[in-house]
């Protein structure tokens, strides 16, 4: 899996969100708010390119205290919520 | 011949014939004198189309701007009314250093919309942001109704100046939002006005933005923060896809969001609708 190119996280008063600047992204028409840890997980997956729930997973438990199963379990869910968006591939 | 015009506060020129400038009358009040700092300049000639490829086009309503880069990577803009060419923008990457080529039709198309491209793109990092927006003044203090084409920006601008007293227009339809160095938010007259003439070298602070929506009742509601923002980003002219304009625009928006109240209003297009905008957002 892989971010769209396109999208740009930005903070706007202290929150972030997901907007389409990008000429591929140009029509999105819309805002993605993010929480602080799906914030953080795209940026990593930014960094990243190619990714996977395991991968992502994995380096979210290195940053926050949580186990493997659960780390797996938000990311599955935050990738879901983007694949539905949109702003993933 | 060349020609200095001050667009809130940012001086760019024009060179050209004679004939260019006869086209250039709502540009007289921005009229300014020659200076050395210029936010870009832009020399108008007759001649044939440029080679280029497109990249993206922008139609609204049969006006057509076509952007794309010719073999040296410069950008290139091409303005149609309807099919026919008005004309070529050839920029320097930074914007700095512009040339439009004009065709025999539509010239004052082309002038206005290469300027407002220029203008757009060239102040984007300088905390500044040309809307598509009517704005008025009232008691001292600006106010900017924004919406999708047809929404009724200046129909409701009108409301404002027939049912309120003290009411101004001072832009119906391409104002320019500064933030100054002491953090205020400035609008600002400008040579552009869609189909309104009001060509008014004049400012105000910004004191209220109001989304307007068509609705069967009137309803006022404050916006904040990300929806606040939301509402901003349609209505401002400028190329995202090149970074560091979307950078300036953003921290221009973003500034305009924390410092500036921003409202949807749904409307009917009435005096009640002017008013009970007015009573909310000017205290």
């Amino acid at each position: 899996m892989k971010i769209k190119s396109g999208f740009v996280l930005r903070e706007v008063c202290g929150e972030r969100v997901i907007v389409g600047e990008g000429l591929d992204a140009i029509n999105f028409g819309k805002l993605l708010s993010l929480s602080e840890t799906a914030a953080w997980l795209w940026k990593k997956a930014q960094e990243m390119g190619e990714f996977s729930v395991e991968e992502l997973a994995t380096q979210l438990c290195e940053e926050y205290e949580v186990s493997l199963a659960e780390a797996k379990a938000d990311v599955a869910e935050i990738l879901d919520e983007w694949k539905q968006v949109g702003v993933v591939e | 011949m060349t020609n200095y015009y001050k667009v809130a506060e940012h001086v760019f020129s024009v060179c050209g014939e004679d004939e260019v400038f006869a086209l250039m009358d709502n540009y007289a009040p921005f009229s300014s004198s020659a200076s050395d700092e210029v936010v870009f300049s832009l020399c108008v000639n007759r001649g044939a189309a440029p080679d280029y490829t497109e990249v993206i086009r922008q139609d609204d309503e049969g006006q057509v701007i076509i952007c794309g880069r010719n073999a040296a990577d410069e950008p290139v803009f091409e303005f149609r009314w309807g099919n026919q060419s008005a004309g070529w923008l050839v920029c320097s990457s930074d914007y700095l250093h512009s040339r439009l080529i004009v065709s025999d039709d539509y010239q004052k198309f082309a002038v206005d919309n290469a300027l407002m491209v220029l203008y757009a793109l060239a102040t984007a990092r300088l905390q500044t942001a040309l809307f598509h927006a009517a704005a008025v003044s009232f008691k001292d203090s600006a106010y900017m109704f924004l919406g999708k084409s047809g929404t009724g920006k200046s129909t409701h601008a009108r409301l404002w100046q027939q049912y309120i007293e003290g009411v101004e227009l001072v832009n119906d339809d391409n104002p320019v939002v500064r933030i100054m160095d002491n953090g205020q938010a400035w609008v600002f007259g400008s040579p552009w006005s869609g189909k309104t003439p009001c060509y008014r070298c004049v400012s105000y602070p910004l004191k209220g933005i109001v989304l307007l929506s068509q609705a069967p009742y009137n309803k006022i509601e404050r916006l904040r923060g990300i929806q606040a923002y939301a509402a901003l980003v349609p209505s401002i002219s400028g190329m995202r896809w090149d970074e560091p304009v979307a950078d300036g625009l953003h921290q221009t928006e973003n500034a305009l969001v924390s410092y500036v109240p921003v409202w949807h209003l749904d409307c009917l297009p009435d005096e009640a609708a002017a008013c009970i905008c007015n009573e909310t957002i000017s205290v």
